[in-house]
């Protein structure tokens, strides 16, 4: 499991750079191949038993900014690169750049607040400050251009792991976890770790259209919604009763022959499951879905709680149940 | 090449989206000026011009296209309602004459009106009309017109200062202005790239354009070249100004290397540039061309223009010889 | 023709569940027909030869709207999420089938008060309302609804005449006046018929549909908006009986140039009947056909329609008989 070192590092959507090496570092020699594409998805392929290719794929990126403008006082104008509540961002730390520089996003004190306190912050508003009090001083650390990532340090226990990005770095460490692993694997299997999902789907499209393979498995980190404030019956999935596979979401109703396949095999194995119930949001199984000839693709998600904020939580028995299901699924032939 | 006159020329044809085919043919015409080039029209209207026949494959992209109009519904003999192609504020369509091709072929026109002051309540005078509550007074050609026949702004280009050139569809024949100069420009070099200047359809409706001349050019790079907000503050942005030269993206959906090479080029040879932070998708064509095919490399340019949408957009002339200079290096360097 | 939309409308099919229609559809054109494929998404394609080398491509979606089981509580009461564009307010009152268990259920609306259900009623979502299977335990109506179960409106055929309502009618007539256009033509390009899935969800199967047939050019057949109802959409003239509907451009697309003229010169030069189209919302699987590779010039031919997206969907027949009569013309004619 590498979620400590792989939740740690940056990697904002366009941005995946560093990502990118420490998984092509870790994975090297334990693959056929390995390469990398315009876009930046990284590529490996471990042979099967036959000569059909299965997709698995698990995105790189992370929600997080980039700087757009450099104020005059030193302090930086941020937009917001994937989805993320401006709620959620105040009295953070980041870091800027390839350079590492350390910022935090601070904000006005409550005691200087008079109405605004309950107004969801705008982020125009939102600065970040690097500690100068000149333009031409920010200007020597950092440009327009460069990412700002949360820098949040990770945290577990044997049940809970709680850190940022899990969504995806969790499909990410169970990709490196199955290549680690001699399984004895039923297809060509080609491991995708792709870039831009927050931004729109914009990398697994791509590289499924290079490979062309004849089926695909997302394995992503959804939305739970199990806690007290939000009512039971609206929850997408809950913490603790296994991964989650998903029969339908934006965009996509999940190949119905790859969805039902997906539980029968976790029901003969014994593998607690369950269905993710709530439709809204979307992975890259739409985009592959329809890229070529078309490629019948499934979902198979780890629960989490507070995605696309900087700090989230997942149960360690349903990461290493995901990584039993799939480990067991990419040795069979899929019912299609 | 006199720039201002190509301007006048491609801003006072009319080519709407889906209905490019007399701008295409203009520039075509233009292009039979320029030596060493062979044009092609693809099967969709696209206009393909190519360059040079050694080294990268480089792909630059205009899209021809302007908003306009569209007749929906007759009211009475003479009242019409109308749908408008692309996002275009009410506001900029009050007191406007409207010029309105028929399905013959003839020209009829029709007037937006504002009612008079006099006749206007409290409650009316507050309000701003939606495209609901507009209608088109056709007073010449009322017999001619029918359901489907397209409209342009009517309005006569000019140059506003000896800089400052403005009329309608700047966006985006500002950019095929600029095209056609680097083409010129080329001439004085050998190139080191097999490069395609495409005079592309269909921006405005999700560029099925652009996209698609990308997928089968198969480029190593695609540079798109677009217009961008100039002269006004826009909240955590840096303001980007006419006169300062072209604006590049960068973000998520620029290929980062390329964009280093054509900013250091820049430098190098003294061209004024600006810098556009694009946190997600760029609302252009670049965002399709990015994940065309296994992924393609992308850059975006964009000239400054004022009051973007509305009957009178305004550009510097400088910014498209800066612009045409800067890219005719960067093609006949391959890309370096 | 009214039997075939009466036998396409009642099959149970949405988005993601399309095999029974695509069995009765392969089912009515099976003598009819030189060759067929379902592609890797479930798409149906037909085809028909020609005289010429040339290839045209017509497509219709035979997936319809519907809903989907996302929790059942401790009283035996479903949730539903929506499976394609389906609103709430079109499911107060009305009936829901869940075809994989056979058994129905009616909507219901949250609300402590009157008050309540006043509010509710004015911002409706589906977190409001639920379906009311009869059961009367959670293990009672799990086990006929399962979590993950797709359901359709419960709404049957009417014939009221010249006009005939249903649920469904998006896409079934296109899919019927598709049907009859190949039985009937003896066409002299190579004829496609693509019956397409999950359209609703965002023209999935239309994205890949024409990849490996690379057509000529391609027309959708769905159904379009109305404004002749009272107080309709005051910007739009679309009218039932007043012929197909040539769409110029909807929300997702604008049709190709030539391939409009063709169609309104075909329809003229043959005395069909016709009418031009604006969307000012809406889309078609043309949208997504027209991207495809090196791109293909599509447009749109519409049957106007009343009510999309509710129980009670209603055409005028005639528009149907005319516009098999102008895709036929169309792809009979030597050019």
């Amino acid at each position: 499991m590498y979620l400590k070192e792989l939740t740690e590092l940056f990697g904002v959507s366009g941005y995946e750079k560093k990502v990118r090496e420490y998984i092509r570092e870790k994975i090297k020699g334990r693959v056929n191949l390995i390469e990398e594409d315009p876009l930046g998805n990284l590529i490996a392929m471990k042979k099967g038993r036959i000569d059909k290719r299965l997709l698995i794929c698990a995105h790189m990126d992370e929600v997080g900014f980039m700087v757009s403008n450099i104020e005059d006082d030193g302090r930086l104008s941020i937009i917001s690169i994937g989805g993320i509540d401006p709620r959620a961002i105040i009295g953070k730390k980041v870091i800027i750049g390839e350079k590492e520089i350390p910022g935090i996003i601070g904000f006005k004190a409550i005691h200087l607040q008079k109405d605004e306190i309950y107004e969801p912050p705008k982020m125009e508003n939102i600065k970040v400050d690097i500690g100068v009090t000149k333009k031409s001083e920010a200007e020597n650390k950092v440009k327009i251009g460069d990412f700002v990532a949360f820098s949040v340090e990770s945290k577990s226990n044997e049940r809970w792991f709680s850190g940022k990005a899990l969504d995806d770095r969790c499909g990410c460490s169970i990709l490196m976890d199955i290549i680690h692993r001699d399984i004895d694997l039923y297809y060509d299997t080609y491991f995708i770790f792709s870039v831009q999902e927050e931004l729109g789907l914009r990398g697994a499209g791509v590289s499924a259209e290079r490979i062309a393979p004849d089926l695909a498995i997302v394995i992503e980190t959804t939305t739970s919604g199990d806690n007290p404030e939000f009512p039971s019956d609206r929850r997408s999935t809950e913490l603790g009763k296994g991964p989650a596979i998903t029969f339908a979401h934006s965009g996509y109703v999940v190949d119905e022959r790859l969805f039902r396949w997906i539980i029968d095999v976790a029901r003969e194995n014994g593998i607690p499951y369950q269905i993710k119930r709530r439709t809204v949001g979307g992975t890259d199984a739409r985009r592959i879905a329809t890229t070529l000839a078309g490629i019948p693709s499934a979902v198979i998600s780890i629960p989490a709680r507070y995605i696309h904020s900087p700090m989230s939580i997942i149960n360690l028995e349903d990461y290493s149940n995901t990584l039993k299901l799939v480990s067991i699924l990419l040795t069979k032939e899929a019912r299609l | 090449m006199i720039i201002a006159d190509v301007l006048r020329s491609l801003s006072s044809t009319d080519g709407p989206s889906g209905y490019e085919y007399r701008v295409i043919n203009l520039i075509e015409e233009e292009v039979k000026k320029i030596p060493d080039v062979s044009a092609e029209i693809d099967h969709l209207g696209n206009l393909i011009v190519k360059k040079g026949g050694q080294g990268k494959k480089i792909a630059l992209f205009a899209h021809t296209d302007e908003i306009g109009f569209l007749l929906t519904k007759k009211e009475s003999d003479n009242y019409w309602r109308f749908t408008t192609i692309g996002g275009i504020d009410p506001k900029a369509i009050i007191s406007q004459r409207i010029k309105i091709y028929t399905r013959s072929g003839d020209i009829a026109w029709g007037i937006v009106g504002m009612l008079e002051p006099h006749l206007q309540t409290e409650e009316t005078r507050r309000k701003v009309p939606s495209l609901d509550d507009l209608f088109l007074d056709v007073i010449d050609g009322q017999d001619r017109v029918d359901t489907g026949d397209i409209g342009v702004f009517s309005v006569e280009p000019f140059l506003l200062s000896d800089r400052y050139f403005t009329g309608k569809a700047l966006d985006n024949r500002v950019s095929c202005a600029t095209l056609l100069y680097t083409l010129e420009l080329l001439n004085d070099f050998i190139p080191k790239a097999e490069s395609y200047f495409v005079f592309n359809i269909r921006e405005e409706d999700g560029s099925p354009g652009a996209k698609t001349v990308a997928y089968r050019l198969k480029p190593d790079l695609a540079i798109v070249l677009d217009v961008t907000h100039g002269d006004i503050s826009v909240p955590s942005m840096p303001r980007i100004e006419l006169g300062k030269g072209p604006a590049l993206g960068v973000g998520p959906v620029i290929d980062y290397n390329y964009f280093e090479k054509l900013k250091g080029l820049a430098e190098s040879i003294s061209v004024n540039y600006q810098i556009e932070p694009l946190g997600g998708r760029s609302g252009t064509d670049t965002d399709l061309i990015q994940i065309t095919r296994g992924g393609i490399p992308t850059l975006l340019v964009s000239l400054p223009l004022r009051y973007m949408h509305t009957p009178y957009e305004v550009v510097n002339i400088r910014d498209i010889e800066e612009t045409a200079r800067l890219l005719s290096y960067f093609v006949a360097r391959g890309g370096e | 023709m009214k039997d075939l939309v009466r036998k396409l409308t009642e099959i149970n099919s949405p988005s993601g569940r399309e095999s029974r229609i695509r069995e009765v559809i392969l089912e009515e054109l099976k003598n009819s027909i030189d060759g067929y494929e379902v592609d890797k998404l479930g798409n149906l394609i037909v085809w028909k030869n020609g005289k010429s080398d040339k290839k045209v491509l017509l497509d219709a979606h035979m997936d319809e709207i519907g809903v989907v089981s996302s929790f059942i509580d401790d009283k035996g009461f479903i949730r539903i999420e929506a499976i394609g564009g389906i609103s709430a307010y079109n499911l107060i009152g009305s009936r829901i089938t869940f075809p994989e268990s056979g058994i129905e259920g009616v909507v219901g609306i949250e609300g402590e008060t009157p008050q309540d259900v006043q509010k509710n009623l004015k911002e409706l979502n589906f977190d409001k309302i639920f379906v009311d299977i009869g059961a009367r335990s959670r293990e009672e109506a799990e086990k006929l609804v399962p979590l993950g179960t797709f359901g359709v409106y419960s709404a049957e055929f009417v014939d009221l005449g010249r006009r005939i309502v249903s649920k469904a009618m998006d896409d079934r007539i296109g899919c019927a006046v598709l049907i009859e256009t190949i039985k009937m033509s003896n066409p002299y390009y190579k004829l496609y018929g693509a019956f397409s899935v999950q359209e609703e969800m965002g023209l999935v199967g239309a994205s890949v549909v024409a990849f490996n047939i690379n057509p000529d050019f391609a027309i959708a057949l769905d159904v379009t908006a109305w404004s002749d109802t009272p107080k309709g959409y005051k910007r739009m003239s679309i009218e039932l009986g007043k012929g197909p509907a040539i769409k110029i451009k909807d929300n997702a697309s604008i049709s190709d140039r030539d391939i409009v003229e063709r169609l309104r010169n075909v329809a003229e030069k043959n005395g069909i009947p016709y009418q031009i189209e604006i969307l000012i919302f809406g889309g078609t699987d043309a949208a997504a056909i027209q991207r495809t590779s090196s791109g293909i010039p599509s447009g749109t031919l519409s049957i106007p329609c009343r009510y999309v997206h509710s129980p009670h969907e209603m055409i005028d027949i005639e528009d149907a008989e005319n516009a098999v009569k102008l895709l036929k013309a169309l792809v009979e004619e030597e050019r």
